[in-house]
C-alpha cells in the first residue's frame, strides 16, 4: 500500500496539497497531545466548571434529584463566615512567614552546596532528603521530634533551660507547621536554584573577582540578579502550594493519628483548605465548600497575577545564558 | 560545575576551609537531626521512649521493633498495594507525558503555543477545586474503592512531566526525524524507536517523581479507598497503637523507616541523575 502511493501522480494542485499537508500535520499534533487534551477537558476544565455550578447550589452529596439553585448565596455566606476569615488570615500569615524563609533557606543551601567542597553530593542528598519523605512520615518525624515526652527538641532546650517543658503541638502548633513546611520544601527549591546557579556562565563571576569584588559582592551584584527568574519561579510555586496546605495541619493535630472526619486542628493551624475540607467531607456541604474553593482559586489567581505584574520591576531577564 | 576550584589550584587556608565547611556542616546537622531522631527512636524500648531524662542512644537496640512494625500493620500487604498503585500510575503517566511532550516539541498545529501555556497555567489551579466534582463523579460511577481514579489521572498526563519532556525533546537534533521519515516511519514509530529509547535520564527522573506521588500521597487514598485496599501512606498514620488508642511511638518509627527507606535508596542512586535532569531540562528555555 505505502509503496503504491509513490507512483501516484500528483493529482491535486499545489496549494491544496499544501493545505492537506498542513491539515495532516495539525491532525498528527492533536492526536499526539490528545491524551492530555482529553484529560484536560474531562478531569480539569469540566470539574472546574462543575465545581462552579456546584457552588451555586445547595448540593450536599445526596440530594442530586431535588437539588436547588441558590444563586450567589454560598458566596455571600462565605464572605460573612468568620471561620473562613480566620482560616484565610492564618493561611496568609503562615505564608508570609514560610515563603520568604523557605526562599532564603533554599538559596542559601544551593550556594553552600555549589561551592567546591568535598562530599557536596552527600550534602545535597541530606538537604534533598526531606522533600522525598511523604507527608505522613514527615508528620510523624516532627511529632516525635517535638514530643514533650520522648522528643529531642525539648531535650536540647532542657540543657539550657531545664524547666521549660514546651508542649509544642498544643502551645505553638503553627511554629511546628512552619518548620515542617520549610524543612520539606528546602530540597526541591535548592535543586532548582542549583540548576539556576549552574546556568550562570562562570566568566561573569570570575570577571567580577578579577576586578576585585569580594565573594559577598559577587553574590549580591552578579549572582543574585541573574537568579531573579529562579527566585520568581520558586516564589510563585511556594505561594501556590502553600495556600493549599491541608494534610500537614490535620496530621499534626495533637492526639490524632489519622485524618478521620471530625478531626479539627488547633485553631492556630485551622487553615483555609482545612475549613473547605471540613465543610465538604464532614458537614457534607458540597455546594458551600465548592464556593470556598472557588474563592481560593480566585485568591491564588489574583496573587499570581499580582506577582507577575511586580515581576517586571525586579525579575531580570536581560542575559540569555 | 565547580569551575573556581578547577581553575585555581592553590592551597586553601584553614580559615577558608572553616568558612567553607562550617555553615554547610551545621545546616546538614540541623536538617538531619529530626531524621536521626526517628532512627534512634525506632530502636528504643517503649519504656525508654517514655522515660525522663530523654534517652539519646538506646543501650540495647530493639531490632524487634522492625519485626513488630511488619507484623502488626500487615506491612507487606499494604506495601504491595502502594507498589501496584504507584508503579502503574508512574508507568502510564510517564509514557503519556513523554508522548504529549514529544507532540509539543516536534509537531505543529494550530494553537500549539496557547495550548502549551495552558498546560503550565493549570499548575496554578488548586487541585482540590477540581477534586471535589471528580470525587462526586467517581462515586457515582462506582470508581471509589478502586484504583481507577489514579489510572484516569495518569492517562491525562502530568503538566510537570509534559513540560520536562517537551524541553528535553526540543534539544534532540531534527535530522533524526528527517532520516526516519525518509525511511517511512510515522510519528508514533519515531517517538517509540528514536525519542523514547534516547530519553533515559528524563524517563528516570520523571519516573521517580511520578512514583513518589501516589506512594507518599495521603489525601486521595484516604478519601477514595477503604481500609482493605488503601495504601501504606494511610496505613502508616495509625497502624500502631495500644488498645486505648495511644500511639506506640517506637514501633511507629520503625514502620516509618521501612516506609521511607525504598524512596531514600531510590533517590540516593538517582541523585546525580535528577539534578542533572533538572539542570538540562528544567527551567531553561
Amino acid at each position: 500500500m505505502a509503496e503504491a502511493t509513490h507512483f501516484l501522480p500528483r493529482a491535486w494542485p499545489r496549494s491544496a496539497a499544501w493545505r492537506r499537508r498542513g491539515f495532516r500535520r495539525g491532525l498528527t499534533f492533536y492526536l499526539l497531545i490528545s491524551p492530555w487534551l482529553l484529560g484536560f477537558v474531562l478531569l480539569g476544565a469540566l470539574p472546574l466548571a462543575g465545581a462552579f455550578l456546584m457552588s451555586l447550589t445547595n448540593y450536599d452529596g445526596l440530594n442530586l434529584d431535588y437539588i436547588r439553585f441558590v444563586g450567589a448565596d454560598n458566596y455571600v455566606r462565605a464572605f460573612g463566615d468568620t471561620e473562613a476569615q480566620h482560616a484565610l488570615g492564618r493561611t496568609l500569615l503562615l505564608m508570609s512567614v514560610v515563603v520568604p524563609i523557605a526562599l532564603i533557606v533554599q538559596l542559601g543551601l544551593a550556594l553552600l552546596v555549589n561551592q567546591p567542597i568535598r562530599g557536596s553530593n552527600l550534602f545535597r542528598t541530606i538537604f534533598y532528603l526531606p522533600s522525598v519523605i511523604p507527608v505522613v512520615a514527615g508528620a510523624w518525624v516532627w511529632k516525635i521530634f517535638v514530643d514533650p515526652t520522648g522528643g529531642l527538641l525539648n531535650a536540647l532546650i532542657g540543657t539550657v533551660a531545664p524547666d521549660a517543658n514546651v508542649r509544642w503541638l498544643v502551645e505553638y502548633p503553627t511554629v511546628v507547621l512552619a518548620l515542617f513546611t520549610i524543612w520539606g520544601a528546602a530540597g526541591g527549591g535548592m535543586v532548582i536554584f542549583l540548576a539556576g546557579l549552574q546556568g550562570i556562565p562562570a566568566e561573569y563571576r570570575e570577571a567580577a573577582m578579577i576586578d576585585g569584588a569580594s565573594r559577598f559582592q559577587v553574590n549580591r551584584y552578579i549572582t543574585l540578579p541573574l537568579l531573579t527568574p529562579v527566585i520568581f519561579f520558586n516564589l510563585v510555586m511556594g505561594l501556590i502550594g502553600g495556600l493549599q496546605i491541608l494534610v500537614q495541619p490535620m496530621l499534626l493535630t495533637p492526639g490524632v493519628l489519622a485524618m478521620n472526619p471530625g478531626v479539627i486542628p488547633p485553631l492556630d493551624n485551622y487553615l483555609y483548605v482545612v475549613h473547605a475540607y471540613t465543610e465538604i467531607f464532614v458537614k457534607q456541604l458540597f455546594g458551600y465548600g465548592a464556593a470556598l474553593l472557588w474563592i481560593l482559586f480566585a485568591v491564588v489567581l489574583g496573587l499570581t497575577l499580582l506577582l507577575f505584574k511586580t515581576s517586571r520591576r525586579w525579575v531580570f531577564y536581560g542575559v540569555e545564558p | 560545575m565547580s569551575v573556581l576550584a578547577v581553575r585555581r589550584p592553590r592551597r586553601i587556608s584553614a580559615a577558608e576551609t572553616g568558612l567553607r565547611y562550617g555553615p554547610v556542616l551545621l545546616a546538614a546537622v540541623v536538617f538531619a537531626l529530626p531524621l536521626f531522631w526517628v532512627l534512634v527512636t525506632s530502636l528504643k524500648k517503649q519504656s525508654e521512649y517514655n522515660s525522663s531524662p530523654v534517652v539519646i542512644i538506646p543501650p540495647e537496640p530493639q531490632w524487634v521493633n522492625y519485626q513488630l512494625a511488619i507484623t502488626l500493620a500487615d506491612f507487606w500487604r499494604f506495601a504491595g498495594n502502594s507498589l501496584v498503585l504507584s508503579a502503574s500510575y508512574a508507568l502510564i503517566v510517564v509514557f503519556v507525558s513523554a508522548l504529549v511532550g514529544y507532540g509539543f516539541a516536534r509537531h505543529r498545529g494550530p494553537g500549539r503555543n496557547q495550548l502549551f501555556i495552558l498546560v503550565l497555567a493549570l499548575l496554578i489551579v488548586p487541585t482540590f477545586v477540581q477534586f471535589v466534582p471528580q470525587f462526586v463523579l467517581f462515586a457515582r460511577l462506582g470508581l471509589t474503592n478502586t484504583y481507577w481514579p489514579w489510572i484516569l489521572w495518569a492517562l491525562g498526563g502530568s503538566p510537570f512531566a509534559i513540560f520536562l519532556f517537551r524541553q528535553f525533546f526540543a534539544t534532540f537534533p531534527r535530522e533524526l526525524d528527517d532520516a526516519a521519515e525518509v525511511d517511512g516511519a510515522g510519528p508514533l514509530r519515531i517517538f517509540l524507536q528514536i525519542y523514547l529509547p534516547n530519553a533515559g535520564p528524563a524517563l528516570a527522573a520523571t519516573g521517580i517523581f511520578m512514583f513518589l506521588w501516589p506512594w507518599g500521597d495521603y489525601l486521595y487514598p484516604s478519601l477514595l479507598l477503604h481500609q482493605e485496599n488503601t495504601t501504606l501512606a494511610v496505613r502508616m498514620a495509625s497502624a500502631y497503637s495500644d488498645p486505648h488508642g495511644n500511639p506506640w511511638q517506637t514501633v511507629t518509627m520503625a514502620g516509618v523507616v521501612l516506609y521511607v527507606l525504598p524512596l531514600i535508596v531510590l533517590f540516593a542512586f538517582a541523585q546525580r541523575f535528577i539534578i542533572r535532569g533538572i539542570v538540562t531540562t528544567g527551567i531553561k528555555g
